[in-house]
């Protein structure tokens, strides 16, 4: 990935604009406002049914903004697609499935291989050198299911870093992860960043947020607040967020108890 | 050993019939892989008998079966993707109302005609040593255009059955694909119809790919070991039924005992796949 000149660095990479998205026109988030720039990483937190989800959808353009705008590097989100990745839950694929870490990585390439053809030599190195991003280079024929969740994890994260996005998209990475999986995801992360990419990520994980993220946003049904995540995760907006289910400990470690 | 499985296919017809099922082998276990993948083999239940109408209606008018069968299969294939997006009715709900509504018409149609059971059995069942030169020809049609599809999107099948949210946000269009794949289950069911009738197919469909499904563990070999099992399973089947109809007066429907040798070695390889796992197990480094 080629280094982005400084002044398209601070260029925004998503922008949201009052969006409101809803499911059978029922909203599921409302009044999110937020800016995300090149090389930023926005930690979406919220308790379960928040609107997380939805939101990220919403960049993806897989479901509809009924107000307000999401614009992706200037373009509707549909139009955007091949600059973002999305990173699902490792545990909602299915793990009897019968492919390799190794293909599952280069269906990451697939939208540029495009119909018919077969992924060539250059889509095979890039799917190598993703794999090798997350330290997955010698379970590479390993079936998909035989990997632990960290592993499996892992191999999505690859998989979007050989669709080589400009935006990250990230539901609750995480999630079921073991520790050596988690520093390799958040290596991987600071590399993707560090070359441009901006990352958003859903998470109920406050510490993992403070430490993958530099900005956060805080949902519940409607934005709480935006912005650096040191002056914006305040108990008293974590309490708004979460509600009863927030405790304080020493007046400014905060855990959520989760239902 | 060769007195079964070749000595019977001296007669033309039982040449016509082999090359029939070998055909209909391969081109059911390709696209089962998919049924098996994606799970629809419930789907393809309910496309052998929504397609069964199209057969009778196209057998009082006089017309192809085949077009008529591909009629109500892409019919089927469209509203079963329509009707299957509302999430208030469901795609299970919408494959049993389109099952039972589309057959109860088939059955009150051919119903009306005087050889009513002759007929039945035959729409039902098929008849593999009727199948003459252009049917075989038909079937070779039908597995070009199938195959062809299959191979052309075989990557954006796989991966949107592997994570269909993912493949949504790459951009491709799943709603698309899925009733892309519908049709294709629809036209082997078409292709079918003459040689193994509508019930049957389903066998030849989801039976050697759940069997392949149990002893490989890559998408292409796969669809290599599901192909050959099928068109294994139609020789054999066609074999055993000429065999003992013939040498020792029992008389066995080819097309069922087609369907019987499948789930036999559906059998096989369920007892086969411990065992492999083992070995693969102690293969592995760790």
């Amino acid at each position: 990935m080629a280094a982005e000149p400084a002044a398209q660095a601070a260029a925004p990479v998503l922008e949201l604009r009052h969006v409101a998205v809803a499911y059978d026109r029922v909203p599921a988030v409302e009044d999110v406002d937020g800016v995300v720039t090149a090389g930023q990483s926005v930690a979406l937190i919220g308790p379960n049914g928040a609107g997380k989800s939805t939101l990220i959808r919403a960049v993806l353009g897989l479901v509809p903004v009924v107000r307000g705008s999401v614009t992706v590097l200037g373009r509707p989100p549909a139009a955007a697609r091949r600059q973002v990745a999305y990173v699902p839950q490792a545990d909602t694929l299915d793990a009897e499935f019968p492919v390799s870490a190794l293909q599952a990585v280069l269906m990451g390439r697939y939208p540029r291989v495009g119909f018919v053809r077969r992924p060539g030599a250059a889509d095979r190195q890039a799917a190598e050198e993703a794999l090798a991003a997350v330290g997955l280079v010698e379970r590479a024929s390993a079936r998909f299911g035989t990997l632990s969740g960290g592993q499996r994890q892992r191999v999505l994260l690859a998989r979007a870093i050989a669709q080589e996005p400009r935006l990250l998209l990230l539901d609750e990475p995480f999630t079921g992860v073991d520790a050596l999986s988690q520093e390799l995801l958040l290596a991987a992360l600071r590399r993707l960043r560090s070359a441009g990419a901006a990352v958003v990520m859903a998470t109920h994980d406050l510490g993992l947020a403070h430490l993958a993220c530099d900005e956060v946003c805080l949902l519940n049904r409607h934005q709480i607040g935006f912005g650096p995540i040191g002056t914006t995760l305040t108990p008293e907006r974590l309490r708004a967020t979460y509600g009863n289910q927030a405790l304080e400990l020493r007046g400014d470690a905060v855990i959520v108890a989760r239902p | 050993m060769t007195d079964l499985l070749i000595e019977p296919f001296r007669l033309p017809y039982m040449q016509r019939a082999l090359l029939e099922v070998l055909l209909l082998g391969v081109l059911a276990g390709a696209v089962g892989v998919f049924v098996v993948l994606r799970r629809l083999a419930f789907v393809s239940d309910a496309l052998t008998h929504t397609v069964f109408p199209g057969v009778v209606i196209a057998h009082l008018l006089d017309r192809s079966l085949l077009l008529g069968a591909l009629a109500f299969g892409v019919l089927t294939a469209v509203l079963l993707t329509a009707i299957g997006a509302n999430r208030r009715v469901g795609a299970d709900a919408t494959l049993a109302i389109l099952l039972t509504s589309f057959f109860s018409l088939g059955v009150v149609l051919v119903s009306r005609t005087s050889t009513y059971t002759a007929d039945l059995t035959v729409f039902l069942f098929g008849r593999v040593l009727a199948v003459d030169r252009a049917d075989l020809l038909q079937t070779l049609a039908l597995a070009a255009v199938v195959l062809g599809t299959l191979w052309a999107l075989r990557k954006e099948l796989v991966l949107r059955a592997f994570d269909p949210d993912g493949a949504a946000a790459m951009g491709y269009r799943t709603a698309l694909l899925d009733l892309v794949l519908n049709l294709l289950i629809a036209l082997v069911v078409v292709a079918a119809v003459k040689a193994v009738g509508t019930v049957l197919v389903v066998a030849l469909i989801v039976v050697p790919a759940a069997a392949a499904r149990l002893v490989a563990d890559r998408v292409a070999t796969t669809t290599v070991l599901s192909c050959l099992l099928g068109a294994l399973g139609g020789w054999v089947g066609l074999a055993v039924s000429y065999v003992v109809s013939v040498d020792h007066g029992v008389r066995l429907a080819a097309g069922a005992t087609i369907v019987v040798v499948l789930v036999v070695l559906f059998a096989l390889a369920a007892a086969a796949a411990p065992v492999r796992r083992r070995l693969t197990a102690r293969a592995a480094p760790r």
